[in-house]
């Protein structure tokens, strides 16, 4: 039993972690692995606990995270080529708040 | 007994610390291509966390679409990046430091510590016993036509969501397409022995991936885990420069997109007349429908995927021409 | 005959046309402009078959899959669903034949399935009566506003779009780990189950938090509303109308929901005069910067930011207002998709018209282009609240609620913002009057266009005229007469 609430607490930190990353971390690339991060985590949070139901595990909880699973990777495809497109007309792919220039 | 519950609580802990530290460092550090492998890392160990879950499905389908297809379009853009960006060299400190302030910094990790808190006291608060919905899938697991209750939840009970899902992975590549532009071909390094591996591997990717569609009435797997092979098995093709199809323009391949999303729609439509509900299949014809819906989706889910990785590779468009 | 068609699914079928549409597009790129057409008229008729069936038989349910909740999904149609379908099937079919002049032949394979799939995202989530079905349809609205939001491809649209993803990617997340949160404590996603288990838990709050967070974030509440203007003033401006119309408001409407049918455990008001400040900060905010622009979409865009504070000033009037508060919440939301979409149409024939939208240098385009201008002016009536327009008696209504109840600030806000609204309509219409220093080409701006902006514009003064019958109708279901007291 504990062990679920484990993971779903690793799951937590995996969620805010990502948000942190999110916020604070100026490129692209790295604000979608912060997302990806932080949907890993909402998933495991979800999936462990759907382990409380003993001696058989609620599988609606997986079934849900596979249907997220898909969406992030579909989000993060879409993602990447606004990061591709972006970066060819300016370089460094960062969003214009996070250039350091001298604005 | 009680060693062995010892070894695999050590297990878990280990496993779940890992997976913390992993997420610190790839979002942390000053080299992107090593945060990328670290990432697929990182979703290699997710995939042994579903397992230790109980939940296999979660395990594959993070194995093939979390850790390998969006690696594999991580990978990608960042190659194309790096011949974008000057200042993306390899070997070298790559990226900026983070712009905020010294000051905002602190707040935002002081709110994120916070929040951490309050998730983790609300997280702990939940009752140690909950059925959740189980008893309510296994009571009704033998009207619903397959006998693994992923799948029947996923295609039957809560087959509405997934025919949504579908016109999200139609809306992906659809998405994809109206953002990069109208050439197919990317850059395609061969090598002879990655095509040597590729021409062993492909079909036997096809066939697991075919395994498993069959196999998900019954045990773990079904369409996304199947699609998401087959997908892979075409990114292999991509990669080992096989003159591909058209991507783009093939009418074929359209079709093979939106066969998913087309055959949920038209069976919704269809139990919609005849049964008076959408998506409630009848009970004697339920494993059949959900056969031929997984088969299709399948297909669909493959040529996204793969779609999507090409897709990605392409240029875009570089100047605005919707808008006079 | 009668008898039959209403037995007709229509919410169903309000669902699987755009879908059925939007992938025959997709198989026939060359045909997209006229399968989109025609699924827009159709969706409208569907929409008023839903409403005839509403005010015959009641509110609509459906069992999706044959599994009744928990098991399985519902939809749901009532009054409000009812509010919302229309609005978008509105805005939706004048849109799409303003776009058939706006975008060029060649670009209709990138606009019209990504389109399809929004409305069909729209439709869904105004029918969803479960929360994880909600995820899915905000997952699937999301992205392809953003898709739609990137289409110019300028490098101002595509910051715009990817800060717009990311954000509302963070919102869908905050979203889905309150409703993992709330199935883990209460059982169940479907709405009507879980209102009558919520209560007030520690989990309760938690989700609360996150989800009002989640789609404060996506509704652009400030101050969350930093993505907004440069998203909606830097797309394509049908698309623009679809976005401050439609998607902003499709979140909102999830909220209150959730919060009329979830969160009423909470009698304290803490979290709803919260909710009211920054919805107060919004309305001034949004109106002085409105007002500071100098191009015409950002000024309409930053009008959003300001109208949607007006949604928020509803949170901490209706705990002793009740329920004429939230009826005044939907009029504006109708009032308002009206209204904005009108000026985003506008500001694209200005666009195209003289090839910016600098609003100093509008030339004398009152002359002409009068109906567009006529347009502009009229949606700036119901922007500004004034009378008969629909803007006005949903502002009026909330006004009457804050004096009842001796809510001076948030009066006192409201006027004031309708000041501010007047002045930044006026400055366009200003400068619509007088000529430019720099003359410019003006290319001719194809009728459908111009009368489409005054259909929408039109469409929200009438909204005044109507007002009890609307009424009546938003009230089926009874969704916001269950709540609160009344005045």
């Amino acid at each position: 039993m504990s062990m679920l609430f484990f993971y779903a607490l690793i799951g937590v930190g995996l969620f805010t972690l990502g948000l942190l990353a999110l916020v604070v971390q100026p490129h692209l690339l790295q604000k979608i692995l912060a997302l990806n991060v932080m949907g890993s985590g909402v998933f495991l949070l979800l999936v462990a606990l759907g382990g409380r139901s003993q001696p058989v595990v609620d599988v609606v909880p997986q079934a849900m995270v596979i249907t997220g699973i898909v969406v992030a990777v579909s989000a993060t495809a879409m993602a990447l080529t606004l990061m591709l497109n972006l970066s060819r007309s300016s370089p460094g792919a960062q969003l214009p708040e996070d250039q350091s220039a001298d604005s | 007994m009680e060693a062995v519950g010892l070894w695999q609580s050590a297990f878990d802990l280990m496993l779940g610390f890992s997976l913390f530290g992993l997420a610190w460092r790839m979002l942390f550090c000053a080299d992107l291509f090593k945060s990328i492998v670290l990432f697929i890392t990182f979703g290699l160990l997710m995939a042994i966390a579903w397992v230790r879950l109980e939940a296999p499905d979660v395990a594959l389908a993070e194995a093939t679409i979390g850790a390998g297809l969006t690696g594999a379009l991580l990978m990608s853009a960042f190659a194309k990046l790096r011949t974008l960006d000057n200042s993306l060299k390899s070997g070298q400190p790559l990226l900026p430091r983070p712009r905020l302030h010294v000051i905002n910094f602190w707040i935002a990790l002081l709110f994120t510590v916070l929040l951490t808190g309050g998730l983790a006291y609300a997280v702990l608060s939940l009752p140690s016993h909950s059925p959740g919905l189980s008893d309510a899938v296994m009571s009704q697991l033998d009207s619903s036509g397959v006998t693994h209750p992923v799948t029947a939840v996923l295609l039957n009970f809560r087959g509405y969501d997934t025919l949504l899902e579908m016109a999200v992975l139609l809306l992906s590549i659809q998405s994809v397409w109206s953002m990069a532009g109208m050439s197919d071909a990317g850059e395609v390094h061969t090598s002879p022995v990655l095509n040597v591996l590729i021409q062993l591997l492909s079909p036997v990717l096809i066939l697991v991936s075919a395994y498993l569609l069959w196999v998900g009435a019954h045990a773990p797997g079904g369409a996304f885990q199947a699609g998401s092979i087959l997908g892979a098995a075409g990114v292999l093709l991509v990669l080992s420069g096989r003159p591909l199809f058209n991507l783009k323009k093939s009418w074929l391949i359209r079709l093979m997109l939106v066969a998913g999303p087309a055959a949920f729609i038209a069976l919704a439509t269809l139990t919609l007349i005849n049964e008076g509900q959408l998506l409630k299949y009848p009970v004697a014809n339920a494993a059949n429908y959900i056969l031929l819906l997984e088969t299709l989706a399948t297909v669909s889910i493959g040529t996204t995927l793969l779609a999507l990785f090409v897709g990605s590779q392409t240029e875009a468009v570089q100047q605005d021409q919707s808008h006079q | 005959m009668g008898a039959q068609l209403i037995q007709v699914d229509w919410a169903v079928v309000l669902i699987m046309l755009p879908l059925s549409a939007a992938m025959l597009g997709f198989l026939l790129p060359g045909m997209a402009r006229n399968i989109g057409l025609l699924a827009a008229l159709l969706i409208l008729f569907t929409v008023v078959g839903l409403g005839w069936q509403l005010t015959q038989t009641g509110v609509y349910s459906h069992v999706a899959g044959g599994w009744l909740a928990p098991l399985g999904i519902q939809l749901h149609a009532d009054g409000f669903s009812l509010l919302m379908l229309a609005t978008s099937a509105i805005v939706g079919v004048a849109v799409s034949i303003y776009s058939t002049g706006y975008f060029k032949a060649a670009d209709d394979q990138r606009f019209w399935p990504t389109w399809l799939l929004l409305w069909a995202a729209l439709n869904a989530l105004f029918l969803a009566a479960d929360v994880f079905n909600l995820y899915v349809t905000l997952e699937l609205l999301g992205l392809s506003a953003v898709t739609l939001a990137s289409l110019t491809g300028s490098k101002d649209s595509v910051s715009a779009a990817m800060r717009y993803l990311l954000s509302t990617l963070l919102g869908s997340l905050a979203f889905l780990l309150g409703i993992g949160l709330l199935y883990h404590q209460y059982g169940s996603v479907d709405i009507a189950i879980l209102s009558e288990r919520v209560n007030d838990s520690t989990v309760s709050w938690a989700a609360l938090g996150l989800i009002t967070a989640g789609l404060a974030l996506k509704t652009a509440l400030f101050p969350f509303h930093f993505w907004l203007p440069p998203a909606h003033a830097s797309a394509p401006a049908p698309v623009s109308a679809l976005l401050s119309a439609l998607v902003v408001k499709a979140s909102f409407y999830i909220l209150l929901r959730l919060w009329l049918g979830l969160f009423d455990f909470q009698q304290d008001s803490t979290v709803a005069n919260m909710l009211g400040i920054l919805g107060a900060t919004a309305v001034l905010w949004g109106s002085i910067q409105a007002l500071r622009q100098i191009r015409l979409k950002m000024l309409v865009a930053y009008s959003t930011v300001a109208q949607i504070g007006y949604l928020f000033l509803a949170f901490p009037l209706a705990q002793t207002g009740g329920n004429r508060v939230w009826y005044a919440v939907a009029y504006l939301m109708l009032s308002h998709a009206l209204a904005k979409a009108a000026m985003f149409l506008v500001a694209g024939n200005m666009m195209l018209f003289g090839g910016h939208d600098r609003i100093v240098n509008l030339d004398r385009v009152v002359q002409r282009l009068p109906v567009t201008v006529a347009a502009f002016g009229l949606a700036g009536v119901s922007i500004m609240g004034l009378p008969p327009s629909g803007g006005f008696i949903a502002k009026w209504l909330l006004l009457e609620a804050a004096l009842a109840q001796g809510h001076w600030g948030i009066a006192g806000i409201m006027m004031l913002g309708g000041i501010l609204a007047a002045a930044y309509v006026f400055k366009v219409l200003g400068y619509a009057f007088i000529p430019s220093p720099v003359p410019h080409q003006a290319v001719s701006v194809p009728a459908r266009m111009q009368w489409m902006a005054l259909l929408l514009a039109t469409l929200a003064i009438m909204a005044g005229f109507v007002a009890q019958p609307l009424m009546q109708l938003i009230g089926i279901g009874a969704l916001f007469d269950s709540t609160g007291s009344m005045p």
